[in-house]
């Protein structure tokens, strides 16, 4: 579907949800009753941070002695604050109670909660004066400002008994030589975890949960069960649109709708706290206007209202009316707190399978983004799978929504979709694509991970043959399995949805030369990548590499080219060049097509277990454009496993054997440019493959995806 | 043109298998209207949805100007319109942008579209509740709105379930007028309906459905010489009672 009519049909479902009161109301008026409520609950912390004047402080001391002389002084009228002070801080004068905490130890007392303070007097030394040392418990807002009090007190002691000093001085002639002695010494001391920098980071995960979700509610409901309750629904499934460009269109306005919600709950809150001179409060300095924070927190706005406005959709495409739909939202909302509840709490970090978790991940993004401590692969997991989590829900959403249209008859229920169908077809769908894809992401990075830290354990003590073998079955598992999975599910024809189709002898000529001479361009950007900035290797990372290149010396050149060049030839072509591409080619153009199964190939290129290959995507993505064209033009993706399958092979043989190939000249060696001598060859070798598939492929090889032409498959029973 | 050709649906329901339809096969021409007849039931509605796609049939096809719904839905369904009583309206829209969105599903170019949307408005007298709220309009011009609906991408075959329900005398008659204007541009239409008397005034031609069978077929000369009745409603009972 053309974008601008994508644009027209979203605009008629935001037209019909922007013009609905009800929306107007979650918009509008949520914001003007949740942000003066917010702000009164945070004016109760601010004011929970400072005890009110009659409610004691509790210090905490070890001995009697301690006490007195600890009471002494705070309660000495030296201590007191002069009049003026006073008089401006309305005469409040904090009180302390000080407790003997014996026979344990006040720091004891401080870490179970008994105390806001613990003091301890230091008086063993007549020599000097007594050192007074308090301990709080970090992050705690009670014992800090009863310290900050206290210190105070002891200030305005010292203060005075200098001023003492000074005006006797004045009247004696004695004794002028005799140095000031202070009182005491005053320090302090803290306990417990690290205070998180502000409470942006905590705050903020838990609002945009509740900011997006109630924004994406009513038009979730209204723009899919309300179609039925209208009865458009039937009118609206008899056209001819594919329901995943209908939902699509849907899905926008409810991201649309969600993020105008948050938008304005957004503007409220800190307009709110600005005038409420809150913000220092809850970004944890007097920085101004947090700018950064705001346009952060807009682009997770995106992630979170991408999320929700699927999840709800596909939820609220299964209900038949508003009041199923609202019953079905219900407890989702609810369980969406717990993880938006989960990020305020310390120790729980985005790693591992954390960062694949659907919402938590986010949760958890959202604060390392706000405090500004981020990961770059978790990040990327994090959004990567969010993103194939959302397309998922949107392909479930597509698959119940309308299904039935004719609810009298159908008989749809959630099992149905989980039920293979009756009938197969001869091509995937491009909600099956999305579903694969979407399943893709947080499958492989959970294989990849999980075989990293697996290859990490063993050490030593598994071969590099293993190694490689691993990796070829981590990708048959991934790439392999989850299409086929889907086709058997789906009872799609394989030989037509993985297009096996048998290929011309010219055309495999031309896949040899193009994988013989692609390559050098993959080389260059490469270089080109690398000379822009875009590399994820560390230097480190750059070592182990040259190491276990240095390692494929020892490993048999048969193993390295099943491991490294056939399986993914036949594996990774199957799946992006086979699956995706027919599926994608049922509802776009050619060009289309081969641009997103590229950029998919290269994405999935850059998420590799514990490191995100940046400088991969490029290269891979430009192999890719050139792997689609060749399987596109040939009608068959047998060519461009031929031409992978060269590319790689050369390659991982150059590599192992590149102390054997220095007749060739420099260039192999290096990590720059190649010669001109090469990319010409390179070029030439390229452009003889590219003419004979060219002129192998005949004009609408491709027929076999081409609608017109699809075979009446039989009924499976 | 529509070709329906051996089709049959089964639907498992707790009571038991439940035969909709039963191997229907007719054909209707272009500029031809066809009236398929039935008490409620009988498995009209069930045939349309599976011309429509909305249903897959478990044997047997439909065609629509040589497209198949089960092997090329979306071309089948550009081909159809579809109007039914049950149909609603999108409140908060216009009528016109109600028009402009039903033409945009149907792959019309917006400029195509407003000419369109303008002309049948005149023809079907809602040129004054083209900038209106569907909302506000009444049961007959809501229903004028869904039949200028069906009409907006100008297909060949049109498909109306049970158009007349739920109108009054002048509703019913716009209905009337709205089908011989079809007949006249050289559709192919598919009334489907249980109120024979009016059908009886409408279709040129019959198929007459009982329990998922077509039981006749035919004009109603044909109809009249198959079973010495002289009327649709007499033909009916005796199938009725036959049973």
């Amino acid at each position: 579907m053309n974008p601008s009519r994508l644009f027209r049909l979203c605009r008629k479902e935001l037209r019909e949800t922007l013009r609905d009161r009800r929306t107007i109301i979650t918009l509008l008026f949520m914001p003007l009753l949740v942000y003066p409520l917010l702000s009164m609950a945070l004016h109760r912390f601010l004011l929970g941070s400072g005890k009110p004047a009659e409610t004691p402080y509790k210090i905490g001391v070890a001995t009697k002695a301690e006490a007195d002389l600890l009471d002494r002084w705070i309660n000495s009228p030296l201590a007191m604050p002069p009049e003026e002070v006073l008089e401006a801080s309305g005469e409040a004068i904090a009180q302390f109670d000080i407790l003997l905490t014996e026979p344990s130890d006040p720091v004891r007392a401080l870490e179970a909660g008994a105390v806001d303070v613990a003091a301890a007097v230091d008086n063993s030394d007549p020599g000097v004066p007594p050192d007074v040392t308090f301990t709080i418990f970090r992050g705690d807002a009670a014992g800090r400002s009863a310290r900050r009090i206290l210190v105070e007190r002891f200030q305005w002691f010292k203060l005075s008994r200098a001023q003492i000093l000074a005006s006797d001085r004045r009247g004696r002639t004695r004794g002028l030589d005799d140095p000031y002695r202070p009182p005491m010494t005053v320090a302090a001391a803290e306990i417990g975890e690290e205070e998180p920098t502000s409470m942006l980071g905590t705050v903020i995960p838990l609002v945009l949960v509740l900011m997006t979700i109630t924004g994406a509610v009513y038009p979730a409901i209204d723009l899919t069960a309300g179609e039925r309750e209208r009865g458009t629904m039937e009118a609206l499934m008899a056209s001819p649109v594919p329901r995943s460009a209908v939902l699509t269109a849907k899905y926008l306005a409810v991201v649309t709708v969600a993020m105008l919600t948050a938008v304005a709950n957004l503007v409220a809150m800190f307009t709110t706290l600005w005038a409420g001179r809150l913000l220092p409060l809850l970004t944890g300095d007097d920085a101004g206007f947090p700018w950064l924070a705001v346009l952060q927190i807009l682009g997770l706005l995106v992630l979170f209202s991408g999320f929700f406005s699927a999840v709800l959709l596909s939820l609220t495409s299964f209900a038949k009316s508003f009041k199923e739909a609202q019953a079905y939202l219900i407890p989702i909302m609810l369980l969406s707190l717990a993880p938006a509840m989960l990020s305020l709490m310390p120790g729980i970090e985005l790693k591992g399978p954390l960062a694949i978790a659907p919402l938590l991940n986010i949760v958890l993004l959202t604060r390392d983004v706000l405090s500004g401590q981020i990961d770059a692969v978790a990040t990327a997991a994090a959004i990567g799978s969010t993103i194939a989590y959302a397309a998922a829900a949107i392909a479930i959403a597509a698959k119940l929504f309308g299904s039935d249209a004719v609810a009298r008859t159908s008989g749809q229920t959630i099992g149905s979709l989980f039920r293979r169908p009756v009938r197969s077809r001869a091509f995937p769908t491009l909600q099956m694509a999305t579903m694969v894809v979407a399943l893709l992401v947080p499958f492989y990075f959970v294989v990849s991970n999980g075989l990293m830290r697996f290859l990490e354990n063993a050490g030593d003590s598994l071969g590099l043959e293993a190694r490689l073998s691993l990796n070829a079955v981590a990708l048959i598992l991934a790439f392999g399995m989850i299409p086929l999975v889907s086709a058997w599910f789906n009872r799609v024809d394989l030989g037509t949805s993985f297009r096996v189709h048998r290929p011309s002898a010219t055309s495999i000529v031309g896949s040899v030369l193009l994988g013989l001479g692609a390559w050098v361009f993959a080389h260059e950007v490469f270089v080109l990548a690398d000379a822009a900035g875009i590399r994820g290797l560390t230097e480190e990372k750059t070592k182990q590499v040259l190491k276990v290149l240095e390692a494929w010396k020892d490993v048999s050149p048969v193993l390295l080219l099943a491991t490294l060049a056939v399986t993914p030839a036949v594996i990774e072509e199957l799946c992006f060049r086979g699956f995706l591409f027919s599926a994608m080619r049922r509802a776009l153009s050619p060009a289309k097509t081969i641009l997103i199964t590229s950029v998919l190939f290269g994405a999935f290129h850059v998420l590799t277990g514990n490191a995100l290959l940046l400088e991969r995507f490029l290269p891979s993505t430009l192999l890719g454009l050139i792997l689609g064209w060749v399987a596109y033009r040939t009608g068959s993706v047998i060519p461009g496993m031929v031409l992978h399958f060269v590319h790689n092979g050369l390659l991982e043989l150059a590599a192992k054997y590149k102390d054997s190939l220095t007749f060739l000249g420099e260039g192999l060696d290096t990590q720059g440019h190649l010669p001109v001598t090469w990319l010409i060859t390179g070029g030439t070798v390229a452009a003889f493959g590219a003419a004979a598939i060219w002129f192998a492929g005949r004009p609408g090889s491709d027929q076999a995806t081409n609608p017109a032409v699809l075979p009446n498959l039989p009924v499976k029973t | 043109m529509l070709v329906i050709d051996s089709l049959c649906k089964t639907f498992d329901l707790p009571a038991g298998k439940l035969c909709a339809v039963d191997d229907l096969s007719f054909q209707v021409h272009p500029g031809e209207v066809f009236g398929l007849l039935g008490p409620n039931g009988a498995g009209k509605t069930t045939t349309m949805r599976m011309v429509l796609g909305l249903l897959e049939p478990d044997s047997g096809f439909a065609e629509v100007e040589g497209a198949r719904t089960a092997d090329d839905p979306i071309a089948v369904k550009a081909r159809l319109g579809f109007v039914s009583a049950s149909d609603g309206v999108y409140p908060w829209l216009t009528v016109r942008e109600m028009l402009l969105y039903f033409a945009d599903l149907y792959g019309v170019p917006p400029a195509e579209a407003k000419t369109r949307c303008e002309e049948l408005a005149t023809l079907m007298d809602i040129q004054p509740l083209l900038d209106r709220r569907a909302g506000e309009l009444s049961t007959g011009q809501r229903q004028r709105v869904t039949l200028v609906r069906g009409l907006i991408h100008d297909p060949p075959v049109m498909l109306l379930d049970e158009p007349t329900r739920g109108l009054d005398v002048v509703g019913v008659q716009t209905i009337f007028q709205y089908i011989q204007e079809l007949r006249g541009m050289g559709k192919a239409v598919v009334v489907c309906t249980h109120r024979l008397d009016e059908a009886e005034r409408l279709c040129d031609r019959f198929g007459l459905l009982h329990r998922g069978r077509l039981k006749h077929l035919g004009t109603l000369d044909e109809l009249r010489g198959q079973t010495g009745r002289q009327t649709l409603v007499q033909i009916f009972v005796d199938l009725l009672e036959g049973n």
